[in-house]
């Protein structure tokens, strides 16, 4: 293991003398990058990154809790805000389409990723990448992202996840000999040194084997088929039997205008992060803090549960939900949306 | 933590990145070799230069980098400030060095050291950080995890990540602003070491790296102190003093479209008299244009206390200009103390583990970035008896000993040159000539202790008298002449102990011109005086006078001295506009001493 070692410094220091890359290629990659704000909650960040590939303001990202809780916002590498609607989601492909708020004359540089596939096609493992990305939440406002460099390790398919959930691209991916996947860097670009994009990077989730953090990129040509459905206006369909949308975090935000704290874990009780004003749940007397303990007459266990009960009633139907507010429990009455 | 437990720790992770990756070794080619060869010399080149930081107990330790032959090095304030006074260095000759605490910058947690035994050390040459880019290829030397026994630096090597970056301070006061963002591996025991270009010109130094779930190792982010803003402190930190950071007298906030817009303005400060108004757009601040707050707290950051610098804003009569001197930020008495861990968020969220392996329910710290300090020891034994003169313990300095020195260097000549004065002399008459004056009147300024006049015709005619300034007794034209005027009287009167405090605050650049200055600093009860000297000249070039009640400064300049045998006096005097920044100079005919003083009113002037 020790001749390992050593091979590997020298393998990565002589490949990584191509990571010079061009300035304008770094400032042009770093303006196809959006920052994205939204709420964080418990352990995960209020921050993450998106890839632009239209001119007029679609974004890739992954599809994770911060496009889930609503209220996103991004910023333009020059230091422009929009807010940001859901155009589509593919679960199987952990990704997500947004379409930032623009006015008319609002254009955007932005990374073409139809061409995409050439530079993937030609990717090898030991070339040298660059990844950008809002890791950290270092850069603010009109500042670029953050670029780091490195090497592809291998192509590979990734059986990893955190704590129950588990990433569900079966392709292969790009494992990175980089710490690419921080905190805010899920939805950034990968590109080989000429600037070429590779892929999105990935999230921060762990090895199921070795439980070591994983820096990983999903290729484009995986992504690609699905970003053209979701922008054509298909619905992408999950191979996955439930019903992502109906169970979905960001489904209870739109129909009822409650938040929960995600349910990292399997067990993670059903409390109340935010209220939208004005809501559903704002009028029923919901407040942050709430601990949902009964739907009606089903004890609710988790915030998944929750989910699950609240999928299962009629339009305008009228329930009843037990909470705990500081220890005492009130009842609270909630008439289903249409 | 545990060093020992790091290391493994490493080990296992490369272990498994060679697993992958031992076919990588093919994409080489024979620019990538000749790269790697001129790497190799690059780093012979810069590796003498890299220090070894250790308190004397030899207990843990950080990096640092030599600037100069006679053994002054830079590192970082949160490596020396548990080293001791006193602290052992060793350079990749193999060998240990004593070394002394010569300044200290807390906020922007740099110290200058200074390395003893030798002057012919190895030293650094310095780039232009200025002109580093993201995407350049980058060099840290330094010490991670203490592994050299034989002192040679370790290199990881990165490319810049960003620039420009502001890192708010961990805790209370450790501030990292306009810093440079990098990928090159950065551990604990790195910090206080150089960061180098690829062409081996140092551009920062390493301190800060976002630690999170992986722990305390690297993470893929570190941040080193531009070598623009080192520089700035430098010449201020050879003064012994703990150096203080400025700030201005009102705030920015950004507002819409990349427009920096004054929120608050000060009700008695300089930015105020120069017309600046909330709701102005500052446009550009010492010279760097704004298009947000953050762009405007970085640049205000590399400055230290007490620095002129230019701005610009925009209201509604159009562009304007103007300078402010920057205010003191923290005006620590003390050398405080290192915060202890990473920063407590409000909302009490649980720290890293020691190694780093916590669950997902693990830390989620906003500000992730911590001083990458190293372990803290057990009282410091006595400094070696050779060198225990060089250091001198007071209030609010880093070590008072290189003041002491630098006090007698600038003041001693001064008081051999003015040995003839004699103290019968009350008062001075000085004849002056405006050459912006058609009609050649000359100007009579009188100068004593306690009051000074300026009569003539076609001359303002003022009166002002010491202890506080009457800003509207000054002379209109020639605001700051009197006042400065007498301040130079009790300056060339020579007696120290009329003064409540005399600093040496180091060197800089005299505002608006290339002449490089000592600066003196002479505190009594409503002013504060800033004498400026050309190094190896006794006599004064320059005199900024501050108010404690908020007037402008009163700014003189001095050139051509003369000297008769008597009095030495200047040829010209300089008055600087405060509004316009335009000196103007006036014609010293001549300058005679009196026995009579200058009376307190008018009338009774100097017969």
């Amino acid at each position: 293991m020790k001749v390992h070692l050593i091979m590997t410094g020298l393998a990565v220091a002589l490949i990584a003398g191509d990571a010079a890359a061009d300035d304008d290629v770094i400032a042009s990659r770093q303006g196809a990058i959006v920052k994205l704000f939204g709420a964080g909650v418990g352990t995960l960040d209020s921050y993450g990154s998106g890839v632009l590939v239209s001119a007029e303001g679609h974004v890739v990202t992954v599809w994770n809790h911060l496009v889930n809780t609503g209220y996103l916002t991004a910023v333009a590498s020059d230091g422009r805000r929009f807010d940001v609607e859901v155009v589509g989601t593919s679960l199987d492909h952990d990704l997500a389409v947004l379409k930032l708020q623009t006015i008319e004359s609002d254009t955007f540089e932005f990374v073409d990723i139809k061409n995409a596939s050439d530079a993937a096609a030609e990717a090898i493992n030991g070339q040298s990448v660059l990844a950008f990305s809002n890791v950290f939440h270092v850069a603010t406002g009109d500042e670029p992202v953050s670029v780091v460099h490195g090497v592809i390790a291998c192509q590979a398919p990734l059986a990893a996840g955190l704590g129950q959930w588990e990433f569900p691209v079966k392709e292969p991916v790009y494992i990175l000999d980089a710490i690419t996947n921080n905190s805010g860097a899920a939805g950034g670009l990968l590109t080989d040194a000429g600037g070429r994009p590779l892929g999105l990077l990935g999230r921060e989730i762990r090895h199921r084997e070795t439980q070591m953090w994983v820096n990983y990129a999903v290729p484009w040509a995986t992504l690609q088929p699905a970003v053209t459905a979701i922008l054509s206006g298909q619905r992408v369909a999950a191979s996955n039997t439930e019903e992502p949308d109906r169970l979905s975090v960001g489904h209870l935000t739109q129909r009822f205008g409650l938040t929960v704290i995600p349910g990292a874990l399997e067990r993670t009780p059903a409390f109340i992060d935010r209220i939208v004003p004005d809501s559903i749940a704002d009028r029923a007397g919901l407040r942050r803090g709430d601990l949902i303990v009964l739907v009606d007459d089903r004890v609710i266990k988790s915030a998944k549960q929750l989910r699950v009960a609240l999928a299962s009633f009629r339009p305008r139907q009228k329930i009843s939900i037990t909470i705990d507010r500081g220890g005492r429990l009130e009842i609270l009455s909630l008439r289903m949306p249409r | 933590m545990n060093v020992c437990l790091l290391k493994n720790r490493i080990a296992g992770i490369f272990c498994l990145v060679a697993a992958v990756c031992t076919g990588a070794v093919c994409a080489q080619d024979l620019s990538s070799a000749e790269r790697q060869q001129q790497r190799v010399r690059v780093i012979e080149q810069i590796a003498p230069s890299v220090v070894c930081v250790m308190p004397a107990t030899g207990q843990g330790g950080g990096s640092g980098v030599l600037i100069s032959a006679d053994g002054y090095a830079i590192s970082n304030y949160h490596v020396t400030s548990g080293s001791g006074d006193f602290m052992k260095c060793g350079l990749n000759d193999g060998r240990v060095y004593d070394a002394v605490i010569v300044g200290i910058d807390p906020t922007g947690d740099i110290a200058l050291i200074r390395l003893l035994g030798r002057d012919d050390f190895p030293f650094c040459k310095v780039g232009d950080s200025d002109l580093v880019q993201a995407g350049d290829e980058v060099l840290a030397l330094g010490n991670p995890f203490l592994l050299a026994s034989d002192f040679s630096p370790t290199v990881t090597y990165g490319i810049v990540s960003g620039v420009q970056r502001y890192q708010y301070p961990a805790n209370s006061y450790l501030e990292y602003t306009d810093c440079i963002q990098i990928d090159a591996s950065i551990n604990p025991g790195n910090s206080g070491g150089p960061l180098f270009n690829i062409q081996g010109e140092w551009i920062g130094i390493n301190g800060r790296a976002s630690f999170e779930k992986r722990g305390r190792i690297n993470s893929g982010a570190a941040y080193a102190i531009s070598v623009r803003q080192v520089m700035l402190f430098v010449e201020q930190l050879r003064s012994g003093r703990i150096v203080d950071h400025g700030r201005t007298d009102f705030t920015v906030k950004t507002g819409a479209d990349g427009v920096v817009e004054v929120a608050e303005v000060s009700q008695i400060s300089e930015a105020r008299r120069r017309g600046l108004r909330p709701g102005d757009e500052l446009i550009s601040f010492a010279g760097r244009s704004l298009t947000s707050a953050n762009d405007f707290k970085n640049i205000v950051g590399i400055f230290p206390a007490g620095t002129r610098v230019p701005f610009t804003f925009r209201n509604r009569e159009g562009v304007q200009k103007g300078t402010v001197r920057l205010k003191p930020l923290h005006e620590f008495d003390a050398a405080p103390e290192i915060p202890g861990g990473p920063p407590q968020r409000p909302g009490g969220q649980p720290q890293p583990d020691e190694d780093g392996e916590e669950g997902e329910e693990g830390e989620n710290d906003e500000r992730p970035d911590i001083p990458l300090q190293q372990l803290m020891s057990p009282p410091a034994p006595p400094p070696p008896a050779k060198y225990a003169h060089l250091f001198e313990k007071k209030k609010s300095f880093a070590n008072f000993y290189f003041n002491r020195i630098a006090t007698d260097r600038v003041l001693t000549p001064l008081k051999e040159r003015l040995a003839t004065d004699t103290p019968a002399v009350r008062s001075w008459l000085i004849e002056l000539e405006n050459p912006a004056n058609a009609d050649g009147a000359v100007g009579e300024l009188m100068i004593s202790a306690e009051a000074a006049g300026l009569l003539g015709e076609t001359w303002p005619v003022a009166h002002q008298k010491a202890g506080e300034l009457a800003a509207d007794s000054e002379p209109f034209e020639f605001y700051g002449l009197l006042a400065g005027g007498m301040e130079w009287f009790r300056l060339f009167r020579g007696e120290r102990e009329q003064y409540a405090e005399i600093i040496y605050l180091g060197k800089e650049t005299l505002f608006g011109t290339q002449t490089n200055v000592d600066v003196m600093q002479m505190t009594s009860d409503s002013q504060t005086a800033r004498w400026y000297f050309e190094p190896g000249e006794p006599l004064p070039v320059g005199l900024d006078l501050m108010f404690t009640s908020g007037a402008d400064e009163a700014r003189l300049r001095f050139r051509d001295w003369q000297s008769g045998g008597g009095l030495p006096w200047p040829a010209e005097i300089g008055v600087v506009d405060n509004e316009t920044e335009q000196l103007m100079w006036l014609k010293v005919n001549s300058l005679k001493g009196r026995t009579a003083s200058v009376q307190g009113d008018r009338q009774g002037r100097a017969q």
